[in-house]
């Protein structure tokens, strides 16, 4: 039997290869600094060690309902119906508006230089409230001028230097 | 009764004059409001002002860091209270007996007895670090890099251990907070690390980008994803406000006993406040007379004011070793100790020395504190009602902009704003799949610390590994270490097999 991949076990793939990764990264740092063999590389090599041991530890594991953490061999593996009772506790995942999230930060990421921080915060507000799903997108769009425009003078007027679409300042 | 004088002749000096006591009072409401609104926590909120109080004498930025993170544990006993979706870990257990009060018409009295509550205990918790944080310090000065590292061992143990329901999963959030720390210039040989050839990862990722994504985008996202459809309806107040006769004879002693409970577990590197809340409400629960018993469940005040007690007073107690020892054990002490880097001032023993004004000023801000705390939070606690009407997608759009400003205005770069995105999915997935946070900010900002101390030590000590364990106040922390990692798994087994028997 195929058994089905666990979002926590792609998690665990993730954690392991970040960990590999890093060990890669680790050849360009030289060792030759330190103190009776410790140097710039030791702290790291141990963490490389740990991402790569747990990440393993966590691909290993198999859930079940009397307790986290135990291995496979303490019990009855009842990692994916326990997984499929999470899942209909927490509600269906709704893609479309973590993307709608997503894309208004990216968006703000993109635009803040070029239109100033009024009118791309005011889009990243705005943007925000569509994935929460409001029911009045006019008035969200004025608050979320208002909101980013206050904002944006309280801390000019603190201190923080923003971007600007207008030279003057005033957006 | 040294600290006794040194409390009255600078501590007091420096917290009332008349710009601190504006601090400390603009950090009390701002904490407030910030703890009144779900979803936002202390930490989130102490960096947040980290770039803003960078023009701020550190004193003053101190004493309103600090008057946020009270505040917010005030006002998170609000929002537990009145909506019934805890701001922070420490109200998650207000928010069982205290709802139900509000529901049966008494959210007068559970708040009343919240903020009464918070603030005995905070009191009581500050008299105790008054007394104890010299002490402590002075034991502190005899610790060398070698008790300093084991310590930090300790305290990584706890931390990824005992919170949450999972080590391993604690474990992983460890691991990855300490990957991220090593992320710049080592500064011993000052050679870059997995900097990867960027120049804006020189300087390591800041911890104001590290918070804001995990808290604010990530929780944004979290709620984006899985939580449009839940309402949560709003308590109104209505009926008595005030706490009658008996209240008061049921409060008292769980605010004593909450107090009791929660220092000892705040000084602890045990890390938070879930533990001695969770603790305080079973013995309240246990110790509760028989026709109280009865009202468990169903909106107990007993239920309230004993863990509200054990939540201020964790706070507290966090603060003894985040002063004396440099050690932070909460998400938020540790973007409190950045905050103390931020102005070059090392917490630890030697700041009762070298900054004598700033630590007595700052423990006589939260005397302070603790009484604008209680007037801002009794008579005025309707103000902070309305600020529960905010709409929820407006409140985390307003939340995201605070955050984006702040990543921003580090160093006018887009390239923050994506690390902050980044990091932000990071948060996401660890929000989806129960990893603990805690101990990522935690082992970001001790695993420098650590590493500096280990490579200290083992410069002293030409290499020698064994020192840890011959050192005999290494070897008792370690073993108290190795306690923590070992007991816990033992227990369970046990109470398993009873079970089976």
């Amino acid at each position: 039997m195929i058994k089905r991949v666990t979002g926590e076990q792609w998690l665990a793939f993730g954690v392991i290869l970040l960990g590999l990764f890093m060990a890669w990264q680790l050849q360009d740092i030289s060792n030759d600094a330190g103190y009776a063999g410790i140097g710039p590389r030791f702290f790291p090599s141990l963490v490389v060690t740990g991402l790569i041991v747990a990440g393993g530890a966590l691909l290993m594991q198999r859930r079940h309902r009397n307790g986290p953490d135990t291995i496979l061999s303490d019990g009855e593996n009842d990692a994916e119906q326990l997984e499929a009772e999470e899942d209909a506790e927490r509600g269906e995942a709704d893609w479309r508006m973590f993307a709608i999230a997503s894309g208004s930060l990216i968006a703000h990421m993109a635009l803040i230089s070029l239109i100033g921080f009024t009118l791309a915060g005011t889009l990243l507000c705005f943007g925000v409230c569509r994935a929460l799903e409001t029911r009045r997108p006019m008035l969200d769009l004025l608050l979320s001028f208002l909101l980013a425009l206050g904002l944006f003078h309280l801390f000019k007027w603190l201190g923080l230097n923003l971007p600007a679409l207008l030279t003057g300042g005033v957006l | 009764m040294e600290s006794l004088n040194a409390l009255f002749s600078l501590g007091f000096a420096t917290a009332l004059t008349p710009a601190n006591l504006l601090w400390a009072l603009l950090g009390c409401t701002l904490g407030t409001a910030i703890g009144v609104l779900p979803g936002i926590g202390p930490a989130v909120t102490v960096a947040l002002l980290l770039p803003v109080t960078q023009s701020v004498d550190p004193t003053g930025a101190l004493i309103m860091l600090a008057g946020v993170y009270y505040g917010a544990m005030f006002g998170g006993s609000t929002t537990s209270i009145l909506l019934n979706t805890p701001g922070e870990a420490g109200s998650i257990v207000s928010a069982l007996e205290g709802n139900k009060m509000a529901k049966a018409g008494r959210a007068g009295p559970a708040l009343s007895t919240a903020a009464i509550g918070s603030f005995i205990a905070g009191s009581i918790a500050t008299v105790l670090l008054t007394l104890l944080a010299p002490i402590i310090a002075g034991f502190a000065l005899q610790l060398g890099p070698v008790e300093t590292f084991s310590l930090m061992m300790m305290t990584f143990a706890a931390v990824s251990a005992v919170l949450g329901n999972s080590p391993l999963k604690g474990f992983i959030a460890l691991m990855l907070g300490l990957a991220i720390g090593l992320i710049g210039i080592e500064p011993q040989s000052g050679q870059s690390r997995f900097t990867f050839g960027l120049m804006p990862l020189i300087d390591g990722i800041d911890i104001v980008v590290i918070a804001m994504g995990l808290f604010a985008v990530g929780e944004t996202l979290y709620t984006a994803t899985y939580e449009n459809k839940m309402k949560a309806g709003l308590e109104t107040l209505t009926g008595r406000f005030w706490m009658t006769k008996e209240d008061w004879k049921r409060s008292w002693k769980p605010w004593l006993r909450g107090t009791a409970i929660g220092f000892p577990f705040g000084t602890l590197p045990a890390g938070g406040t879930e533990m001695p809340t969770f603790l305080s409400y079973s013995a309240e629960r246990k110790l509760a007379s028989p026709e109280a018993q009865k009202e468990f469940g169903k909106g107990a005040i007993e239920g309230v004011a004993g863990p509200e007690a054990a939540n201020n007073a964790a706070v507290t107690g966090t603060l003894v070793p985040l002063l004396t020892l440099g050690i932070p054990t909460s998400a938020t002490a540790a973007i409190m100790l950045s905050a103390f880097q931020q102005y070059n001032i090392v917490p630890g023993p030697l700041l009762f020395d070298t900054n004598p004004e700033l630590v007595w000023g700052l423990i006589a801000s939260l005397y302070i504190g603790n009484v604008m705390l209680l007037v801002l939070n009794l008579p005025l606690v309707g103000l902070w009602v309305q600020f529960l009407k905010v709409p929820r997608p407006l409140l985390y759009g307003g939340i995201l902009l605070l955050a984006t400003m702040g990543a921003y205005a580090l160093r006018q770069s887009w390239f923050d704003l994506m690390l902050l995105y980044i990091i932000g999915v990071l948060g996401f997935l660890m929000r989806r799949y129960d990893f603990p946070v805690v101990p990522l900010i935690v082992g970001l900002i001790v695993g420098p610390m650590a590493e500096k101390h280990f490579r200290r030590a083992m410069s002293i000590h030409q290499g020698d590994l064994t020192v840890f364990l011959t050192h005999p106040i290494s070897l008792a922390i370690l073993v108290v270490t190795a306690a923590i990692l070992i007991v816990p798994p033992l227990m369970k087994r046990r109470q398993k097999m009873l079970q089976a028997a």
